[in-house]
């Protein structure tokens, strides 16, 4: 029993965010080394994207990585990108019930809706003229030796700044 | 309130089975798609174990380029810089000895164009990023957490990628300043490039440690 409590309790213990970067980076690294891609998530979303265009009878030339078009039979795992975007949610989800936290946290207020859903729109838009996010093209980017994710990382501090100002502004 | 069984409040609430049971189906799941594909099976328990790091350690990307103005905190800035360190360390690593073999380096789509479409995207990502207190992986850990507001992100984040992609031809064809993109590499060669990186990443830590100090009051 005591034994038992015990390697319940290690699965609460929260991490440090040093620890949180070494794992990511070990991550990183074999994700490289076995997928020959770097960690990205917004690819999927141009996958789905141009998919719902082509199935709405519009015509896109969405660029489509050769990461997400590996065919495999069924239809779901043609991504194998929005497999692991799936992973992190589930993965979320596992931690959080082994450390007794998961909680199902309803919306709160309609101001709530407003901000994420124009941070939603902006994020949408920026990563997909900037070819990634913050894991694409600003940790892989970097990571990967490219000046585009330090330039892309540079902005992304101009606009954190510029976020912050309007939520003062307008969210507080 | 104990009971017969001796099992107090802590272990009423203890969600640990229902963890073991959500463990079992998703190596289940894995083994499943292990059949299809080796690769594929891959790609999703990297992705557990990316969720799981995550929401473990709060790892925010968010509050690692806001805390430094918002509350002057540079705990997260600096951790992401120590990532940022080890993986250039990994990557660098790998793609030099692949370079080395003559074998095609892995993952240098990365190697992103710069234009105004990269200033763009991201003022436009760290803004949302802001607004909606979370980025791409902090709004997918979100979800597995069980929150419902970061839903409405991921559908609006959906939508936006969808305009991004239909003016993407735009950005490509206006105000691009190095269409193939540099590799650091190619310019300063692979040890200068890994030292001069990873002194800048080095500089950047001073700094965030400096800024702490002075905005700790």
């Amino acid at each position: 029993m005591e034994q038992k409590k015990k390697f319940e309790d290690w699965f609460k213990h929260s991490w440090t965010y040093v620890t949180g970067a070494i794992l990511l980076s070990f991550m990183q690294i074999i994700t490289l080394a076995i997928t020959g891609h770097p960690w990205g998530i917004t690819s999927a979303f141009a996958f789905w994207g141009s998919r719902l265009i082509n199935a709405l009878g519009g015509d896109s030339y969405f660029p489509v990585s050769s990461e997400n078009i590996q065919t495999y039979q069924a239809w779901f795992l043609q991504d194998p990108v929005t497999l692991r975007n799936i992973g992190i949610i589930v993965g979320a989800t596992l931690a959080a019930l082994l450390a007794s936290q998961f909680r199902v946290k309803k919306i709160k207020s309609k101001k709530q809706i407003i901000g994420v859903a124009a941070g939603g729109l902006l994020m949408g838009y920026g990563s997909s003229i900037a070819s990634g996010c913050n894991i694409g093209a600003f940790y892989s980017g970097i990571a990967s030796m490219s000046l585009s994710g330090w330039v892309f990382g540079v902005f992304l501090f101009v606009g954190a700044i510029i976020g912050g100002k309007l939520l003062i502004r307008f969210f507080m | 309130m104990p009971s017969s069984k001796g099992t107090n409040l802590n272990r009423i609430n203890s969600q640990f089975h229902w963890g073991i049971i959500f463990f079992f189906i998703l190596l289940a799941v894995g083994l499943l798609l292990s059949t299809h594909s080796r690769l594929i099976s891959i790609y999703w328990l990297t992705g557990i174990a990316l969720g799981y790091i995550l929401q473990r350690s709060r790892f925010c990307f968010t509050a690692a380029t806001r805390d430094p103005f918002l509350t002057g905190s540079t705990t997260i800035t600096r951790a992401v810089l120590i990532g940022l360190g080890l993986t250039t360390i990994g990557f660098a690593g790998i793609k030099f000895f692949f370079a080395t073999w003559g074998l095609p380096i892995p993952g240098q789509e990365y190697i992103q164009g710069i234009g105004l479409s990269t200033i763009v995207g991201g003022v436009f990502f760290g803004i949302g990023t802001v607004l909606a207190s979370g980025c791409a992986s902090g709004m997918l850990m979100r979800i597995g957490e069980g929150y419902h507001l970061q839903i409405i992100t991921l559908i609006f984040f959906f939508i936006g990628s969808i305009l991004g992609n239909i003016h993407l031809e735009w950005w490509n064809q206006n105000f691009v300043l190095i269409p193939e993109g540099i590799f650091l590499p190619d310019v300063f060669g692979w040890l200068g490039a890994l030292g001069i990186q990873l002194a800048v990443i080095v500089g950047l830590y001073v700094l965030a440690v400096k800024w702490e100090e002075k905005h700790d009051d």
